[in-house]
């Protein structure tokens, strides 16, 4: 199976964001930069999926030059081979326009599945993954906990809200975002940083021709917008002044 | 005129889609709302108790079980007839599964995950969460109508949804969805007890911190829960004492949930705890020191001892 | 066990300011002598290079100049030099300034810098010398033959908390290598193993180490001029103690802001975060940060015993520079250049060891008389006594630190006699009199307002330390029963004080008595439990890769 994931470079959770002169976007010089999360899954799944069927896997990232580094790591874990769709504009543009840049990309490679992760920790959009599907003609499933691969197709396990799940059949090709937690993610190996170096990273400039959809006016951190009530008297007043509160004004209980 | 798309699964109306309508009628301008499915005229009647210009119910055979070609097919479709100026969804797993797609297929602008809506200079701009909810983003769709928009779930409330004075009027709509065009083949949804506890989708919390003192008390706090009908969680140093299990923790190292109300007690609030809820809607603090950060943060506040206050509330709720 | 073994010609363990000179050199030599390519690996145990480096951080340009001559087209992040310097005895509400800046604190020429940047960098042409720069991976152990050092054994992967194998366990690496330098750190926990192993600190005097803790702030752009240097003595310390604080200030309203403190101070109640409180409520202090945001803060041990504690450096197919050689000048507050420079002199030592094949001691000595005839021994040697002059207080410590300048720092006794930090903890009851004392409660408490000041776990959170949360604990204590039996009674559980991270806590154990609760994921990796217990049973090891904190910009 020829499998394509396709993976992003966000800055790590840990850092101090920081909004950009134009409060349009945040001031990253000075981040450091992780793969993001949910995509660690697909990758992860696509590297199991690879063991049980054999085939190759493609990592796939459109992003700024710095996004090589993410392009390693999933080298260093046992993808064979990297995809590099390299622009500055990339790193904040809307979701239309990076699917637009993935799937020019790759359409030519003609991939049995294409995975992503369900999300991107820094934008969120949730939609890269789904319409690049549709970009590339092939049917989608999102938010996946299990994937069983067979010549025929996938059946693959959705999550629905509130505990329920789906068993759903798809024809290959397909596309699947991967929700995070699926699969235990392995660790790099030494011996995996070195054949990395190894391994092709093959650079294509973005020729993706989709306009905008959205766009950004300012990015700024949320207020707070709420003022606290504090609530005098005993403990039996103020206990039942509370239960009264959260009730009538906030009716958050019955 | 906005397009609300309600949701449903196995005959059950998703309340989510109360709140959609909800932005949909605060964004202004007339509302219509549909709903796809097969022999559903129960829950458009439900429906039809908004303020709505009308209900539109799209009935086909092959939309009985949702699948995302199928639900694109027909609302490509309905789109395309009813022209509207904008397309609300409600931010759900199943909105998540098929709009990315019609949208793609539409050549229109999907903006995700709103939170809040505003009017400048004549256009909507909308407010979603970037970087985890950690900034705001204000946001306006480009290209040409209808924009399609999802709302977070929570974000507004279904019981704002104006009622009308009488049943907005129903229409069914024939649209001809082709079965076998439709390339995901779902099975019967399934419950599954999953391992670990999902806090992330509880409606109500009742979290214990350091000042509940000794596991002994734990069942002072499972008892407001119960009477609450919310889930027990706490701060991470109760879950190093081991009187809650790991799933239970709540935080930078634990879960982060957003609730519609989060209880605290004697959790003084640290920064590793907050951002792990501080996007719940209401948040109640009590804690016997009036300067504990977690009142910083909180709807309503007792500055007081939780002994007291917490078999004074259940005996309140009891009632 | 079944491992994995990976052979290379020189092993570098801890990729800071001295490993990364040490591979950058090997690279040149190579470059210029060509022969069959040695294979050269740096192990780091940061998720990303640079990522646990925390320096004040003043870069005294010397080594760089030489290692990388043309390091400001190859876009060295040395942007601000130093312009004005201050330097100020603190008393509570007042600054007197010295009339003269000490020689040693003169800093022109010199640059502030971030060492997480500046080590980022050098990672960068590090690994453009095709060297392999391995992050992500402590090293448990040295690996021996016989007395011989051989390599090390990167740390196992995927242990869970109560210490069993997970689904995804990787056995750790043997790398075995003809050369290894340690380049371990301060407190380096191989560089501890060894020197003990090797008795390789006979004869010397035991290290004397200090704890650093900064903060990085964005206050508003016309503050501060950029390449402003302030440092402090005085206040808040006791004249007993050790230390002063500094403040540098990079462009665009960067600041960085801490304040070091001797670990060999005699209080037992003494806190070194709660220090750095009072330190930025002082008037001098607060009027520049005020208004601004705190966004990063950190904390590391550093060795400042100086030339008579620096074990011996080499052994067979052993090397040791850096920090965790001890090669800090605590008079100038400087260490990254020793560190290049040692992490040079090793590089160069190793190279001709392995042309010449034989790595033994007798060949690797040549490692110690590089050192002698460097810039390293000129420098070192005449401040020899400083930190431990100031054993005897602060006017001694500065009369002989004054007189040193004079006289080549020759002393009485010379080497001054001087004790581990650990050791001159006073107890409780010695130092605060028999009377009560709530050991729970700070003696100097401070008001956090959490936008000047913070508590520490508020602190940690600005440290982006992230630990796996299902793993065993890296700070393995030996015996915690002493911690709510002798330690409680004799120092107060001092643990909980100087540990700058919240890792420490006494919690109630239900029957009225305290237990110690270990929050290992707190950890910032600065060492000082590790150093400064007074029963000396606690010991650091290295966790799961890529485990701590993320100093960007630091």
């Amino acid at each position: 199976m020829k499998i394509a994931v396709c993976i992003k470079q966000v800055v790590t959770r840990e850092w101090q964001l920081r909004v950009n002169e134009p409060k349009t976007w945040i001031r990253d010089q000075d981040a450091s930069f992780e793969l993001n999360e949910p995509d660690a899954y697909a990758l992860e799944e696509a590297l199991r999926q690879k063991e049980k069927h054999g085939g190759e896997v493609v990592v796939v990232s459109a992003g700024p030059a710095r996004a090589t580094q993410v392009l390693r790591e999933a080298l260093a874990r046992g993808a064979d081979r990297a995809i590099h769709v390299e622009s500055d504009t990339l790193a904040a543009a809307d979701a239309l326009v990076i699917a637009d840049a993935l799937a020019c990309a790759i359409r030519e490679e003609k991939f049995d599945l294409v995975l992503t992760g369900l999300q991107s920790d820094d934008q969120g959009f949730g939609q890269v993954g789904v319409v690049l599907a549709e970009k590339l003609g092939m049917p989608s499933a999102s938010i996946i906990m299990e994937v069983q691969a067979s010549e025929s197709g996938l059946r693959v396990k959705r999550e629905l809200e509130a505990g329920w799940f789906q068993w759903i059949s798809l024809p290959l090709p397909a596309l699947l975002t991967i929700q995070s937690g699926i699969n235990q993610l392995r660790y790099a190996t030494l011996k995996g940083i070195m054949a990395a170096k190894k391994k092709e990273i093959r650079k294509v400039t973005a020729s993706g021709s989709a306009a905008p959809a959205q766009k950004i006016l300012r990015v700024y951190f949320p207020e707070k917008g709420k003022k606290t009530q504090m609530i005098p008297g005993s403990a039996t007043e103020a206990a039942k002044a509370l239960v009264q509160k959260l009730r009538d004004e906030a009716r958050v209980i019955a | 005129m906005i397009l609300v798309i309600a949701e449903q699964r196995e005959g059950k109306l998703n309340r989510a889609s109360w709140e959609a309508m909800a932005a949909a009628q605060q964004a202004g301008g007339p509302v219509k709302v549909a709903l796809l499915g097969s022999g559903d005229e129960p829950l458009a009647a439900e429906l039809a108790a908004a303020e709505a210009a009308e209900v539109i119910v799209v009935d086909a055979a092959a939309l009985g079980e949702y699948t995302a070609d199928g639900q694109v097919a027909a609302l490509a479709i309905l789109i395309e007839q009813e022209q509207p100026g904008h397309v609300f969804f409600a931010h759900t797993y199943q909105t998540r599964d098929f709009a990315p797609v019609l949208a793609t297929r539409l050549g229109r602008s999907l903006i995700t995950d709103v939170t809040a809506i505003r009017q400048e200079s004549g256009a909507m701009v909308f407010v979603r969460p970037v970087f985890q909810g950690k900034l705001n983003a204000d946001v306006t769709a480009e290209g040409p109508a209808p924009h399609l928009v999802t709302i977070q779930i929570g974000a507004y409330r279904g019981d704002a949804a104006v009622r009308g004075a009488s049943p907005a009027a129903i229409r069914k709509v024939e649209i001809a969805v082709d079965a076998a065009a439709v390339r995901q083949k779902p099975e019967a949804p399934f419950k599954e007890a999953k391992q670990a506890v999902d806090l992330s989708q509880a409606e109500r919390i009742v979290a214990i911190g350091r000042g509940i003192k000794g596991q002994e008390h734990l069942k002072l706090a499972e008892d407001l829960a119960k009477a609450m009908g919310a889930e027990i969680a706490a701060s991470r140093p109760i879950c190093d004492s081991g009187w809650l299990p790991m799933d239970r923790q709540i935080g930078s190292s634990g879960q982060t949930v957003a609730p519609k109300l989060y209880v605290a007690l004697g959790i003084s609030g640290a920064i590793q705890h907050l951002v792990g809820m501080k996007g719940s809607k209401t948040i109640v603090a009590i804690n016997k020191d009036p300067e504990a950060p977690i009142f910083e943060i909180a709807d309503f506040g007792i500055a007081g001892d939780l002994f007291e206050v917490v078999p004074a509330m259940i005996a309140e709720l009891n009632k | 066990m079944d491992r994995e073994t990976l052979e290379v010609d020189v092993l570098i363990v801890g990729g800071g300011p001295a490993g990364m000179s040490a591979a950058l050199r090997l690279a040149q030599l190579q470059k210029a002598q060509g022969g069959e390519p040695l294979a050269i690996a740096v192990l780091e145990k940061a998720r990303e290079a640079g990522a646990h480096m925390l320096s004040g951080a003043m870069l005294d340009p010397s080594a760089l100049r030489e290692l990388i001559p043309d390091f400001k087209e190859k876009g060295a992040p040395v942007a601000s030099e130093v312009h004005h310097e201050h330097v100020y005895f603190l008393t509570k509400n007042s600054k007197v300034p010295f009339p003269i800046t000490p020689p040693p604190l003169q800093n022109h020429g010199n640059y502030v810098i971030s060492l997480n940047r500046f080590v980022k960098w050098m990672s960068g042409l590090v690994e453009a010398e095709g060297i392999d720069l391995f992050a992500g991976f402590p090293a448990s152990e040295v690996l021996y033959d016989g007395d011989r050092v051989v390599g090390v054994r990167t740390r196992d992967q995927g242990i869970d908390k109560h210490g069993a194998k997970k689904s995804t366990f990787e056995a750790g690496v043997e790398i075995r290598a003809k050369v290894t330098i340690l380049c371990d750190g301060v407190r380096g926990n191989l560089t501890k193993a060894v020197v003990r192993r090797l008795a390789l600190d006979e004869g010397r005097q035991p290290q004397l180490y200090a704890i650093g803790l900064k903060e990085l702030w964005e206050v508003p752009k016309d503050r501060i001029k950029a390449g402003t240097v302030v440092h402090t003595l005085g206040y808040p310390l006791k004249r007993e103690e050790f230390g002063g604080g500094f403040l540098y200030a990079m462009p665009d309203g960067v600041v960085s802001v801490g304040f070091v403190t001797g670990l060999d101070y005699r209080d037992p109640m003494f806190d070194p975060h709660l220090t750095f409180q009072h330190f930025k409520q002082h008037p001098a202090i607060a009027a520049i940060l005020q208004g601004g945001q705190m966004v990063r803060y950190g904390a590391k041990a550093l060795p400042e015993g100086g030339w008579h504690t620096i074990p011996r450096v080499y052994a067979d197919g052993l090397l040791i520079a850096g920090d965790a050689g001890g090669f800090v000048n605590s008079m100038r507050l400087k260490g990254i250049h020793l560190a290049m420079r040692t992490g040079m002199l090793a590089a160069e030592t190793a190279y001709e060891a392995i042309r010449a094949r034989d790595t033994s001691a007798a060949r690797l000595w040549k490692y110690e008389e590089r050192i002698d005839a460097s810039e390293v021994r000129r420098e070192l040697y005449p401040v020899r006594n400083v930190h431990q002059s100031f054993g005897y207080g602060l006017v001694p410590g500065l009369m002989y630190s004054g007189l040193s300048l004079v006289t080549g720092g020759w002393w009485l006794k010379d080497p001054m006699p001087a004790h581990a930090g650990f050791d001159r903890m006073a107890e409780i009851a010695e130092y605060y009199g028999e009377h009560k004392l709530d050991v729970d409660a700070p003696v100097r408490p401070v008001k956090v307002d959490r936008q000047l000041t913070f508590d520490k776990l508020t602190n940690v959170h600005h440290s982006g330390t992230r630990h796996t949360e299902d793993q065993p604990s890296h700070l393995i204590v030996y015996d915690t029963n002493i911690c709510s039996t002798r330690c409680r009674v004799e120092y107060g559980n001092p643990c909980t004080r100087f540990c700058p991270a919240n890792v420490y806590e006494m919690v109630d154990a239900g029957d009225g008595t305290k237990r110690l609760q270990i929050n290992a994921s707190n950890c910032v990796h600065c060492k000082t439990c590790d150093i400064m217990d007074p029963y000396q049973v606690i010991d650091w090891v290295p966790p799961e890769g890529g485990g701590g904190p993320q100093y960007d910009g630091m």
